[in-house]
């Protein structure tokens, strides 16, 4: 296995609940999201990554190095968990300040990387308030804080935008995106699914345990052959358009739109499609308003997968 | 062909009385500790004494009961202070998380939320702990009496000795009562079960402790209604009309055990609340 | 795989560990409860003081006895046990249901420093509530016009504080390990400290050996009455053997706690 993070065969149970199912991948740097229901298995993977559970079956290993009490590895990691829980007496610097220490700094690079850190997350004014005192937002945030803290090259965020107001979540994907870019590797889970999109194209998509589909969306979608694309267009004259299309063999259905103006194609081969339509509206003399395609994202890829 | 509405049905059947909305707390509460082996387990072991016990009675009647074995209304006082060993491990294992996790989980506010009132939450959760503790106390007393009075053939104890029936049902009651009182207060007083735990076997033991060290200076047992263990023992003495280890009077240690059940009450009703008010 | 740190990253590693436990132990519901119990037993002297001083009763107290029962019934056979019972189980239980062991788990340092770290502060926050309890005892019981019987007896409490130390270190280890292993770990020390050592320690033969009260009981200086009744049924074990016994228990149980933390999966509840 090659890459940042592999997975070979891994599976996790607890008792008769099969958490993690045979699941396999390779992750190398960059941001890949890590997307499933709840009950998925996401957080479960996430903690085997992270060597706080040990594989029932296969491996898990991060810079080719098994996970499982392997305390060394975390000077590469910076996990961000998904429970609000802190040492609640402590304010925002003590408490990143208290885990810099156990990642072997000296004095004053604690006290300089706690301070760039809470830079980072906006939270330098509320260094000296506590914890108990912050808001669901700011609490995120330092959470997000102890997990970058010491400049990982992998970064594991669970469910990191959770509680955070409009802002928060722009700046937080703003940041993400930046480590992907630098080179780390970042892998964030969440179940909401246009905010992963926002963060990244690279997926890896879970459900009961299994991992459904690994890459870049788009690809994935393509790949869904049973699935025809589906193609909305507004022109001037919907029927006239649809008569012009009903005869290609890639064509596999049309639906009119109530306000009659519009149609949505499923199509088999959209590459096809798309080079055909201009030509075909041109001799037509048809007027083009709108075209999109409603699954070319995660929501569809999601939706056929899991179905 | 009818088809058949998938929606929301609303309830048409009986609604049941205001009076009993108390029994779905306990009920609930039995049923998830019932469902735990670990718990179960120490029940079984809680029974051992009564197998004992009952075993004594079978010898005690084969051999004659002027022999070894003597079967009056001690031997009932007896086997009921002997379990207090049970029922302090059960009342912590049963008690001491019943409103705590609650309190931990923001879980009053859904109860108060419904139809119930603080009292039914209170009593509901009382009726948990008292099951389990009548459970190793009131129902293997009742049934070690009524194995008695079956195994005797000329029904010579039950002539002499059927007002212990009614000394075992209350003395029965001011231990299970008291222990569950306790229990639920110190449950009420924090979020962790392990804290209130901790502290209802320190009340225990720091008052033995207490009895020991006063008693130890003073030389004397007049002062055995310090510890809590005592004065549970003493009121014993008193219901079953036998003679008491320790000097000290058994009205005031009925008197003590009154006031700390009165306060336990009173502190569950004061924190048994949907929503906390800062000043 | 990263080479396994030094002794001395291993002492900063787990003193770090320690501070951080230190404040969540210390400043806690917990340490209320245990300074009321502290207090209730300066209260004890208190009150024996005033019985020396106005002989209220009839009988020949000294100090020394008064003090040596202070020491034997509410100190070394109750608050001590309560102390680590109480901190001691929840070291790593707390943790785990306040859900910030996932903190100390994800950093470049191994479990069993962790529980070592975490140990360290069990016995500094007993050690702390501790002693003031016996000191302040000692100096009610005895500061007055005459200092000779507290200059003579300042050895007895030198060797009072040690044997206390040991009492710490040997049930603090065991209840660490308790609370690292058992869900009801609460459950499980107490059936240990007063329900096995309160049976076990007045049996004959071999078996009072596998209580830290039979060990503690051969070194105590003051007689009491469980000594007293164990001395009929069997003899003590000789002072120093005692001494590295209970050390040796400690070493065992905390390295126990170690790879039992280092090996268990602590699953968090979702």
């Amino acid at each position: 296995m090659t890459g940042i993070l592999a997975a070979r065969n891994l599976s996790k149970w607890y008792g008769q609940v099969i958490a993690v199912n045979n699941v396999g991948f390779t992750l190398g740097a960059g941001v890949t999201g890590l997307l499933g229901p709840n009950g998925a298995g996401k957080s479960s993977l996430m903690k085997l990554i992270t060597g706080q559970l040990r594989p029932s079956q296969g491996e898990i290993t991060v810079f080719g190095e098994r996970a499982w009490n392997n305390p060394g590895l975390f000077r590469r990691i910076g996990f961000c968990p998904e429970q609000d829980s802190f040492y609640e007496r402590m304010t925002g610097a003590e408490f990143l300040q208290a885990l810099l220490r156990l990642n072997g700094y000296g004095e004053a690079e604690v006290r300089r990387r706690a301070q760039d850190a809470l830079a980072l997350v906006a939270l330098a004014d509320a260094r000296d308030k506590k914890i108990a005192a912050y808001s669901k937002g700011m609490r995120q945030r330092i959470k997000l804080a102890q997990a970058i803290a010491h400049d990982p090259e992998v970064l594991v965020l669970d469910e990191p935008l959770a509680g955070m107001d409009p802002v928060g979540r722009h700046e937080t994907i703003r940041l993400v995106r930046r480590w992907g870019r630098e080179g780390k590797c970042v892998i964030v889970s969440s179940h909401i699914l246009h905010e992963v999109e926002a963060m990244t194209s690279n997926i890896l998509l879970m459900h009961n345990g299994e991992v459904l589909a690994e890459g870049d969306v788009h690809q994935i979608r393509d790949l869904i052959d049973k699935h025809p694309h589906n193609i909305y267009i507004r022109c001037s004259d919907a029927r006239r358009l649809a008569a012009a299309l009903v005869g290609f063999d890639d064509v596999v259905g049309i639906r009119f739109h109530p306000e009659g103006d519009a149609v949505t194609v499923e199509s088999r081969r959209p590459d096809d499609f798309y080079r055909r339509l201009p030509e075909l509206m041109l001799e037509a003399g048809l007027e083009l308003e709108e075209i999109t395609s409603p699954d070319d994202n995660l929501q569809a890829v999601f939706h056929y997968l899991v179905k | 062909m009818p088809i058949y509405d998938l929606s929301y049905r609303h309830w048409s059947g009986e609604w049941t009385s205001h009076p009993y909305r108390w029994w779905v707390i306990t009920r609930q509460g039995i049923r998830l500790l019932a469902q735990k082996k670990r718990f179960l387990f120490l029940m079984i072991l809680a029974a051992l004494p009564f197998v004992v016990r009952a075993v004594m009675l079978y010898f005690a009647t084969v051999l004659g009961r002027s022999g070894i074995i003597t079967v009056d209304a001690r031997f009932f006082e007896q086997f009921l202070t002997q379990q207090s060993f049970f029922v302090f491990i059960i009342a912590i294992y049963a008690g001491a998380g019943l409103i705590a996790n609650d309190l931990k989980v923001n879980a009053l506010q859904i109860y108060l939320s419904k139809p119930i009132t603080r009292r039914d939450y209170m009593i509901g959760k009382l009726g948990v702990v008292t099951f389990f503790l009548g459970v190793v106390t009131l129902l293997p007393a009742v049934l070690l009496f009524l194995l008695a009075v079956v195994f005797e053939t000329d029904g010579k104890f039950l002539e002499q000795y059927y007002w212990a029936l009614g000394a075992i049902v209350a003395y029965s009651l001011v231990i299970v009562f008291t222990n569950a009182l306790l229990v639920l207060a110190l449950s009420s007083l924090t979020k962790s079960s392990r804290f209130a735990g901790i502290n209802f076997a320190a009340i225990f033991f720091f008052s033995q402790i207490l009895y020991g060290i006063l008693g130890g200076i003073l030389r004397t047992s007049r002062v055995a209604w310090v510890a809590l263990g005592n004065n549970l023992e003493l009121v014993g003495n008193l219901i079953f009309g036998t003679e008491p280890r320790y000097q000290s009077p058994a009205w005031l240690s009925l008197a003590i055990l009154a006031a700390l059940a009165a306060a336990s009450a009173l502190v569950v009703h004061r924190r048994v609340q949907a929503v906390e008010v800062v000043r | 795989m990263m080479r396994s740190p030094g002794a001395a990253r291993t002492w900063r590693d787990a003193k770090n560990v320690a501070f951080i436990t230190l404040d969540t132990l210390f400043w806690s519901k917990k340490t209320i409860f245990v300074a009321i119990v502290s207090l209730l037993i300066i209260g004890l002297a208190v009150f024996g003081r005033l019985i020396l001083s106005y002989h209220w009763v009839n009988a020949p107290f000294t100090p020394a006895q008064v003090f040596g029962t202070l020491m034997s019934t509410a100190v070394v056979h109750f608050l001590v046990v309560f102390v680590t019972l109480f901190y001691g189980t929840a070291l790593i239980s707390e943790e785990v249901e306040g859900k910030t062991i996932t903190y100390l788990f994800t950093r470049p340092v191994s479990k069993a420093v962790v529980m070592l770290g975490k140990y360290l502060a069990l016995l500094w926050v007993s050690a702390l509530l501790v002693v003031p309890a016996i000191v302040l005892s000692y100096l009610v019981l005895y500061v007055g016009a005459d200092m000779r019987p507290f200059m003579q007896d300042v050895g007895l409490l030198a060797k009072d504080m040690g044997i206390v130390f040991l009492a710490l270190l040997a049930y603090g280890s065991l209840f660490g390990l308790i609370g690292a292993w058992f869900k009801h770990s609460i459950l499980a020390g107490l059936v240990y400290a007063f329900g096995w050592e309160g049976i076990v320690s007045y049996l004959p033969g071999f078996t009072r050996k596998l209580t830290i009260t039979h060990y503690i009981q051969s070194i105590f200086p003051h007689e009491n009455t469980a000594g007293a009744i164990a001395m009929l049924i069997g003899r003590r074990t000789e002072p120093a053997e005692a001494v590295v016994t209970l050390v040796l228990m400690a070493v065992f149980f905390s390295a126990t706690a170690c790879l039992m933390v280092r090996e268990k999966e602590y699953v968090l509840e979702q």
